[in-house]
């Protein structure tokens, strides 16, 4: 992977985490094909992102107790490791929304600033 | 808590790597399953499908690699991963591997040995004591130097007048030799060694026993005498009055060895009685185990200082001028060092007023507690040059790995280049090289820690045999490793660090070409051989500048000849002798002695030349006054029987020595030595002149108790105690027939330098079984202990010293035969443009040459350097000897030259057409 992807996923990881955990708290348990289709359907841009860099924010969701993955099986009878968000993982959504939000909300008032 | 379990998930997936990995696999298959039926649906065909979900998911292998990074804890990966690579690479090049193991080993082995005496000698806390860092040593220091003992009526005058000491305690310097009866009254006189102590010994030192209890309060001190001015102050707490009769306490407490090796830590010892030197004592218990006090002398047994009397009559505790004792004491809480020496110091210039004749002179001293009384700053010294030596081989061994690392990443050019090609960071790669080097340092370092137990032994075995038992304790303990782990850690970076940086500098493109490599690799692979030549060179002559200093040594004339003489100590108190009984014994003794079939010569004397003790007495000299106001001359004193000048070969400068007509109830006379000659008689015969001896008493001298001696003979003088110094000794000699002493040395040359100290044993054991021998050792043997540290320092450098210069030679031999491959093409052309065989030796000599002139350049530098900062060692040597120096230089340009001869001869072989077509 060039260094420029690795950058743009980097940015992306803190944000990406947040995403995640709120489309498996509208949509209820799904596997990774699913959260990356559900993302590509919600962005308005297709997200250009390769879904195999959905994994580590998996793994990072997982081991942080926030996210719980289960095998099981497909309508098309095909397995997959489903993931449902947990209590602490509604918790920590939560908190992590309100401080994007608050995050936003500033850097939206120091460019409104600027361009004053 | 979120961070906390992630670290936790992240440690274990480091630990086992394997179920993640499957874990993982499993997924991207069903993920990619799912993209393909996706694909499918959208009517592509099932090749077109896989195609699709395979770029939709974005390259198995990424996806792979980025979820293994946020996983597990990434560098540790790492480490693994390149501590099996180093396993690897040290498993393809075994010989390699082996020399630098060994070498390494060599050299921390080494340094982790001085470790280990100095922390010995210097660092360890004495074992059963509590605080040790509030105890001090008390001595006395005459001309202001020494650290020597104290008398027992100073000792109780100067802890009655302490105010910064919470407790002041005493012992008697060399534990004294005392006859065990058995205990079960069978065997015969066991020889066990006593140390005499005040009572509050064990409390001061917070000792606890064992088994059984130790002195404490109910054990009464020695009587006081009208010599010690009793004050009217109320006895002060941890003290007891003194008002017991003496040998009122016949009470023993037993050293754990000594309880182990004598009676196996029976526990019911305690409480029976053993006889010492023939007096009844109960075991009252036994001390802690590896307690022995503060020093490194090691006793069998503690005896309560009131005994005195009972065991060794003739010993004094009433004498102010008797120094036999070490005093110790404990500070106050809150006290400094500074503070109680400063109050001691006042304390002794006050008793140097209240009792001139005795304490003259002699100042009192206070230091913190040490192994090694006094002797603190001249050990530290001594180990100082010996770690400087280890270190420096160290670093010659370190030089040496680090050319070869240089040499291997050389030839690891391609490989490296590959990698940096494919993106491997130059930290990354660094890092990999350093672990390649540490895991080489770990095994080195290993097998050094094991060398080291093995070179302790061997150091301990050079020293002289002493009279007295000492224990030092040689175990590897914490503070060892963690300094020795330190060492290799540092050692590790440093050598490990200039080629992984130089390796990683790799130029990619020409690396993969494998074309000819930039010089300034070949430049630093130089400078660590002419480190190793320089350093091999500094240690050799550093060596042989000891030798030649213990050949001063032992050629400097010490005014007698100590070879081939055997000396036996005994203590006639011992067994009961009396100063009736004590003469005739004595000269049965001799007689027989003499009449041994080895001996050639024999005589008895109170101390001999060459060793520690010195008895003084005082003198007055009819018509020459003492310098200083003084009332007394002090004179250093022998005791001897006749032939004691011929049997150690001191020459009689005028006058005869003693002889039969000496003896009990005629004219006393005296012997006595140039030197005192010279200063009392100047320019005239000593012979005929007159000394009067003054006896003293508790309250100074005893009137009309002197003794008039006449002088019938002048002797050479003898050198003291250190060989190395250039002192002599003069000394005045009485015959002990007229002087009669107990403690006596039997003298004995042999015909042939042999050992008769078993014959020695058995005659005397013959004349009285209850009179055992204090300590049998030659003269050659006691007069050496001075020269311990040339004779160490000779072994251990002269040791090293080969060790560098092998390892020096393996470092050119390996230089130019890389050289020699180098230019292999070159040579080929040159031969195929008409060289001869001798043109090229020429060229590879030339070059392993340059490099052994210019590293011995620089070592010679470095030697005359550090032969004048060893100056104090190297007495009676000149400072740039030519023939070390220019042995070494001699030496060092030979092996140089032998090294580069297998390259050169190899050079020659060169076929050209090969060469021309080579690498």
């Amino acid at each position: 992977m060039s260094s420029k992807d690795s950058r743009r996923v980097e940015l992306l990881q803190g944000t990406l985490d947040l995403i995640v955990l709120r489309a498996l708290a509208t949509m209820g348990p799904q596997h990774a094909y699913g959260i990356a289709a559900r993302l590509e359907q919600v962005a308005e841009h297709p997200f250009t992102l390769n879904q195999g860099t959905l994994y580590p924010a998996l793994v990072r969701l997982e081991q942080k107790g926030w996210i719980k993955g289960t095998w099981q099986t497909t309508e098309t009878k095909r397995e997959a490791k489903y993931y449902a968000i947990t209590k602490s993982g509604t918790r920590a959504l939560g908190e992590q929304t309100e401080r994007w939000r608050r995050l936003a909300g500033l850097v939206d008032k120091l460019l409104l600033n600027e361009a004053e | 808590m979120a961070a906390l379990r992630r670290f936790v998930w992240r440690l274990v997936n480091f630990l086992r790597p394997g179920r993640a990995e499957d874990d993982l696999a499993r997924e991207l298959a069903s993920h990619l399953a799912l993209l393909e039926d996706e694909f499918r649906r959208r009517a592509m065909t099932a090749e077109q499908a896989r195609r699709a979900a395979r770029l939709a998911l974005g390259g198995v292998e990424q996806a792979k690699d980025i979820h293994r990074d946020a996983r597990s804890i990434m560098w540790l990966d790492e480490a693994r991963r390149d501590a099996g690579y180093a396993v690897r690479l040290l498993r393809r090049n075994p010989i390699m591997a082996a020399t630098a193991a060994l070498s390494l080993a060599i050299g921390i082995g080494a340094n982790s040995t001085i470790f280990t005496v100095a922390n010995a000698l210097l660092f360890q806390p004495p074992a059963g004591v509590i605080e040790p860092d509030r105890l001090v040593d008390i001595g006395t220091s005459t001309k202001g130097g020494g650290f020597g003992n104290s008398s027992y009526p100073n000792y109780l005058d100067l802890r009655r007048r302490t105010t910064t000491l919470d407790g002041v305690y005493a012992y008697s310097l060399f534990p004294q030799a005392m006859s065990l009866g058995g205990a079960d009254g069978t065997s015969g006189a066991e020889r066990v060694f006593g140390t005499y102590a005040t009572v509050n010994y064990f409390t001061v030192l917070g000792a606890v026993p064992a088994a059984g209890r130790l002195f404490g309060a109910g054990d009464p001190p020695p009587p006081a005498s009208s010599n010690t001015r009793a004050t009217t102050d109320p006895p002060r707490p941890g003290t007891m009055s003194d008002s017991e009769q003496p040998g009122a306490s016949p009470i023993v407490v037993l050293s754990h060895r000594f309880w182990t090796r004598r009676f196996n830590r029976d526990p019911a010892v305690v409480g029976r009685t053993l006889t010492l030197n023939g007096h009844p004592f109960t075991v009252v218990g036994v001390a802690s185990e590896g307690f022995q006090g503060t020093g490194i002398r090691a006793g069998d047994l503690w005896v309560p200082m009131s005994m005195m009397a009972a065991t060794s009559p003739g010993s004094s505790l009433t004498i102010r001028a008797s120094a036999w004792l070490l005093v110790g004491g404990r500070l106050k809480p809150g006290v400094s060092v500074a503070r109680a020496a400063a109050e001691m110091n006042a304390i002794g210039r006050a008793l140097e007023l209240e009792y001139p004749d005795q304490n003259r002179g002699t100042a009192l001293r206070l230091q913190a507690s040490s192994p090694v009384p006094g002797a603190t700053v001249p050990v530290a010294l001594f180990l100082a040059l010996l770690t400087a030596i280890v270190l420096l081989v160290l670093v010659i061994a370190c030089a040496n790995l680090a050319g070869v690392l240089l040499a291997r990443a050389a030839a690891r050019r391609q490989e490296i280049g590959v990698r940096l090609a494919l993106g491997a960071g130059r930290a990354r790669l660094v890092r990999q090289l350093l672990t390649e080097t540490m895991m080489l340092f770990a095994i080195g370092g290993a097998a050094g820690l094991l060398l080291a137990r093995g070179l302790t032994s061997v150091l301990v075995s050079l020293l002289p045999a002493l009279p007295f038992p000492v224990d030092v304790s040689l175990a590897l303990d914490g503070r060892v490793l963690l300094l020795t782990t330190g060492l290799v850690l540092v050692a590790a970076l440093l050598s490990g660090l200039a080629p992984a940086l130089q390796a990683s500098k790799a130029d990619v493109v020409s690396a993969l070409k494998n074309d000819a490599q930039a010089p300034a690799r070949m430049r630093l692979r130089h400078g660590f051989v002419l480190a190793q030549m320089a350093f091999s060179i500094l240690l050799v002559i550093v060596a042989g500048l000891f030798v030649r200093a213990l050949q001063a040594a032992g050629s400097s004339d010490p005014g007698f000849d100590p070879r081939g003489v055997e000396l036996a100590s005994v203590d006639l108190s011992q067994a009961g002798y009396t100063s009736t009984t004590g003469p005739p014994f004595v000269r049965e003794l001799l007689d027989r002695v003499r009449a041994m079939p080895d001996v050639q010569r024999g005589t008895i004397a109170l101390v001999l030349p060459g060793g520690f003790e010195t008895q003084r007495r005082a003198l007055t000299v009819p018509g020459v006054t003492p310098p200083d106001g003084q009332r007394f001359f002090g004179v250093d004193w022998n005791v001897v029987e006749p032939e004691y000048f011929a049997t150690l070969r001191i020459p009689i400068a005028a006058g005869r020595d003693f002889g039969a007509a000496d003896r009990d109830g005629t004219q006393l006379v005296a012997i006595v030595g140039e030197g005192i000659a010279r200063e009392f008689w100047p320019g005239q015969s000593a012979v005929g002149k007159r000394l009067i001896q003054q006896t003293f008493g508790p309250n100074g001298p005893v009137a009309n108790a002197a003794k008039t001696l006449v002088v019938v003979g002048v002797a050479r003088d003898v050198k003291a105690s250190s060989l190395i110094d250039g002192l002599s000794r003069s000394l005045v000699y009485v015959p002990l027939q007229q002087q009669y002493t107990p403690n006596i040395t039997i003298v004995a040359r042999t015909t042939g330098g042999q050992r008769i100290a078993d014959e020695i044993r058995t005659l005397v054991g013959t004349m009285n079984p209850s009179l055992p021998i204090v300590s049998a050792q030659t003269l050659e043997d006691s007069t050496s202990l001075g020269l311990v540290p040339q004779r160490v320092a000779v072994s251990v450098s002269g040791s090293l010293g080969l060790v560098g210069l092998l390892l020096a030679a393996i470092g050119i031999y390996g230089v130019t035969a890389y050289a020699v491959t180098r230019r292999t093409r070159e040579f080929g052309i040159r031969i195929a443009l008409g060289a001869q065989r001798a043109d090229i030796i020429g060229m590879v000599l030339g070059q392993g040459l340059w490099l052994t002139a210019v590293g011995s350049a620089i070592g010679l530098a470095l030697a005359a350097g550090a032969s004048q900062a060893l100056a104090v060692f190297l007495f009676g040597v000149s400072p740039i000897d030519p023939v070390i120096f220019g042995g070494a230089a001699a030496l060092f340009t030979a092996i140089g030259l032998a090294a580069c001869y297998g390259p050169a001869r190899r050079a020659t072989n060169v076929d050209p057409l090969v060469a021309l077509r080579h690498e």
